[in-house]
């Protein structure tokens, strides 16, 4: 997504990327972030609540029509838990006993074989 | 005694942003892969200041959500990762129409969300009303899918321009890029 809005922006299309993994978004180098420090999957507010999402939306707009330059994040005020205990978890190795880690392994080869397979059959671009 | 406990109000440490590109490093190693996925990396960003007011520039949307496909699994709030409905080209809807997107092809925080409101990834809906509300001029005709391919050269050859084609096509004045 972030190699998506930096394409558009060179050629001339301004861009604002709504996401929640700072690093990488970051680490790529995108003209204009909004953060919302949130669990992956919310970039756009919080679950069933219009307000969160409708305040995220209109900051990401202002984002888009005042950055100064490239690399312009915002953060999104809004928190996701008071308890910032969430943070530790995602693909947290240290978390995951060896039993658990044994067994993800081959859950995750059988899904990167299922993507293949749709990866590789032909496909009609819409 | 430490400092939060002086009263200085500082946070807990883990209180900032996560590093996913540790975590992800850790988690793949500790599972036996070998060398780290790398990700794409620039040094230079470019800008396209934006030329217009909103209130009368037209606004794209792209998602990286996949439409819902019966028979492809559970795509269900809270279902566990699913690669069958994953895609591989770009895929465009008509933003007058509501869709049923979902995201679990993508590896989201199943640990504290459940994808059970698709507001939360897909602000199509708001931004419809933001052009209701004169907050932008107009929501574009279509919005777009974007795969999200772990081979950055077909990511940079061929989903990227392909994109960029589309976009064009609508006569976008800017684009929101909401990434899960």
């Amino acid at each position: 997504m972030s190699l998506a809005a930096r394409h558009l922006e060179a050629n001339g299309i301004p861009t604002v990327v709504m996401g929640c993994a700072k690093d990488i978004v970051e680490f790529v180098g995108v003209p204009r972030l909004l953060f919302s420090d949130f669990p992956l999957g919310n970039p756009a507010g919080r679950p069933k609540d219009p307000q969160s999402q409708a305040f995220t939306l209109d900051l990401a707009l202002r984002v888009l029509e005042s950055a100064p330059g490239p690399r312009t994040t915002v953060q999104s005020p809004l928190r996701w838990n008071e308890d910032p205990a969430w943070k530790l978890d995602f693909s947290n190795i240290a978390r995951l006993s060896p039993e658990e880690i044994a067994r993800r392994r081959p859950e995750f080869d059988r899904q990167k074989e299922i993507a293949k397979t749709i990866r590789d059959k032909p496909q009609a671009a819409e | 005694m430490t400092d939060r406990e002086e009263g200085f109000g500082f946070a807990p440490e883990h209180d900032a942003p996560i590093p996913y590109m540790q975590r992800i490093r850790d988690y793949y190693q500790a599972l036996g892969y070998g060398a780290p996925y790398r990700w794409a990396h620039y040094a230079e960003v470019p800008f396209a200041p934006l030329n217009k007011p909103l209130a009368e520039s037209r606004i794209g949307l792209v998602t990286t959500a996949a439409p819902y496909q019966p028979g492809k699994g559970d795509q269900g709030p809270g279902a566990p990762y699913n690669a069958a409905p994953k895609f591989y080209t770009v895929y465009s809807g008509d933003s007058a129409v509501d869709y049923d997107l979902r995201i679990a092809h993508i590896a989201y925080d199943r640990d504290h969300t459940t994808a059970e409101d698709s507001n939360t990834w897909f602000p199509l809906p708001q931004l419809r009303r933001a052009a209701e509300a004169g907050r932008i001029g107009e929501v574009a005709p279509r919005f777009h899918g974007a795969p999200t391919n772990r081979s950055h050269r077909v990511t940079l050859d061929q989903d990227c321009p392909e994109l960029l084609s589309r976009v064009r096509a609508d006569r976008v004045d800017a684009v929101v890029l909401a990434a899960v």
